[in-house]
């Protein structure tokens, strides 16, 4: 088999049921879609974990994100990935990562590549006080402890903060550039095509990790533009991105915007889609096109109130967090559609072997390209798993809450809720995900995926310790070195 | 009064580790403490210990186990 560059796609909170080829009305993914007319479509891909620091591990190293131990955040040191196998395999590697905090070298993403840009220095930190601000922020936390004394007084102060907020921001012009988190698509497709153009006959492997649909969300005019919304201006945006973000409001009021909260998504999407495009056209004008496999993913997806949640939180794996678009297109392999649940922790080893490259023995998941090539693949329930509740990860205690775990195959999922000692099974086939009891599902399905469930955690329970060391002294170091820093 | 081990080790690493240390760690012997002390750290195998448990009991309720 003739071996081939590969490209990785990575986009972050991309669902699913918001992609055309996978059946979304809004046209919003042309390029995705006529893409994915020349691939292997997988209409059943479901993540290793959620959210991003959950998911990659399955992504890069194909294993469970808990496998080497809780503590354990990203890439261990030395740990194989899928940079690390196509480097020893003689590829050139680089990733374009926008901006991302949990996929930095910190976290050991960047193992196994030649260029790692992780744009961090472009990106820039949400809620970041300004020195003007900060006087009357004191002011206001004061007045907010004293509101707080009882309930009514403490809803109508923060209803009025809001407002007043909202008022004191919409006297300064903005522009939706400005008002971005991370860098755009469109910043990151120019260094990586640039980067693909520089290279010379050798084989590759590139990883672009965009951020475009991620909250908040400031999509750019001329995406807005294509999906209808030109009338959205910067300050309509970052009043919608606002209300959107309220904590002190529930479902009912925050619904009232939902669409063009939805309307801002689905126009990041469009954004990504459009400079996946710009990729494509560049490997064909190179001449590279024919001898490059592409594939492109999710690392989990994005809830819109479908279960009163926003965002992408680690408190439920509802189906549209863990149920990503996933489409391979390799030269050697005519088009087709994959209806059999594919877990993450199995992409890494199927690109591997697609490209001819040899798939190294730590990983957990295997290849299914041999029987995604003859049409054949095997059902087997894929496992998620996060930390219940675990938001930021960056603080190690955060690591230290109880499992969240689902076993899921083509019908049914059972979620076990290890810190309330409870688990509920429920079918994926209804319209609604509304959890039925155990009682009212085989209990011989159930058995089988709890006994999936044990010999996960048993297999994780026997892991090596070397690996959870290698990864906490790593962690120390760049604590230390940011101390250090700060002093 | 707690007993202490005397150990020995290479003194280009020690050295290396001084001129590492910040404010976090007052010597060398901190910084082993700490180490040691999250290495030995038994949290993370407690909880996984735990849910194993709670999943073969599970099991055991069925009458698969």
């Amino acid at each position: 088999m003739k071996k081939c560059s590969l490209v990785l796609v990575t986009v972050d909170c991309l669902r699913a049921d918001h992609c055309g080829f996978l059946g979304y009305p809004r046209p919003i993914t042309p390029g995705l879609d006529s893409l994915a007319a020349q691939s292997v479509v997988f209409t059943d891909a479901i993540v290793a974990g959620a959210p991003t620091y959950f998911s990659f591990p399955g992504i890069m190293a194909s294993r469970h994100p808990l496998s080497l131990g809780r503590t354990v955040l990203g890439i261990a040191p030395q740990e194989a990935t899928i940079a690390t196998a196509l480097r020893y395999a003689g590829y050139k590697c680089a990733a374009f990562v926008a901006g991302n905090p949990y996929l930095t070298a910190r976290y050991g993403y960047d193992q196994g590549f030649d260029e790692f840009h992780d744009f961090m220095d472009a990106a820039v930190p949400t809620g970041s006080p300004s020195d003007e601000a900060s006087a009357v922020s004191q002011l206001n936390r004061w007045v907010e402890r004293l509101s707080h004394r009882s309930r009514l007084t403490g809803a109508s102060y923060d209803e009025l903060y809001f407002w007043y907020c909202q008022w004191r921001t919409s006297r300064k012009e903005t522009s939706l550039d400005d008002l971005r988190r991370y860098p755009a698509a469109d910043v990151l497709m120019q260094r990586a095509i640039a980067w693909v153009k520089g290279l010379a006959e050798e084989r590759f492997f590139l990883w672009i990790h965009l951020m475009d649909p991620h909250h908040p969300y400031y999509p750019p005019q001329e995406a807005l533009s294509a999906v209808g919304a030109s009338a959205v201006t910067a300050r309509r945006a970052r009043f919608l991105n606002a209300f959107w973000n309220r904590g002190d409001i529930g479902p009912t009021r925050w619904h009232r915007f939902r669409d063009d909260i939805i309307t801002l998504y689905d126009a990041g999407i469009y954004w990504a889609d459009k400079q996946i495009g710009r990729l494509v056209d560049t490997l064909r004008d190179i001449g590279r096109w024919d001898e490059t496999a592409i594939a492109v993913t999710a690392d989990h997806g994005e809830e819109f109130l479908e279960h009163g949640v926003r965002y992408h939180s680690p408190v439920h794996l509802p189906e549209e967090l863990i149920r990503v678009p996933l489409l391979i297109r390799s030269p050697a392999t005519r088009s087709s559609k994959i209806g059999e649940v594919f877990s993450h922790v199995d992409l890494a080893p199927t690109l591997l072997e697609c490209v001819g490259t040899a798939v190294p023995e730590t990983f957990i998941g295997s290849s299914r390209w041999t029987e995604i090539s003859t049409g054949q693949m095997s059902a087997e329930p894929a496992v998620i798993e996060c930390l219940d509740g675990c938001n930021n990860p960056f603080q190690m205690k955060d690591r230290l809450r109880p499992r969240l775990l689902a076993v899921r195959d083509h019908e049914h999922k059972l979620v076990i809720r290890f810190g309330e000692n409870g688990d509920t099974m429920s079918s994926i086939k209804k319209q609604s995900e509304d959890p039925t009891t155990s009682k009212g599902l085989a209990e011989k399905k159930r058995a089988q995926f709890l006994r999936k469930a044990a010999a996960h955690l048993r297999a994780s329970h026997n892991r090596k310790a070397e690996p959870e060391l290698r990864a906490r002294a790593r962690e120390l170091r760049y604590e230390i070195a940011s101390e250090r820093e700060r002093s | 009064m707690a007993q202490n081990r005397t150990i020995q080790l290479p003194e280009e690493l020690c050295a290396r580790a001084d001129a590492w240390l910040t404010g976090r760690f007052e010597n060398l012997e901190a910084l082993l403490r700490f180490l040691l002390q999250e290495m030995m750290s038994e949290d993370s195998a407690k909880l996984d210990q735990a849910e194993e448990e709670l999943v073969e009991q599970r099991l055991k309720d069925l009458g698969y186990l």
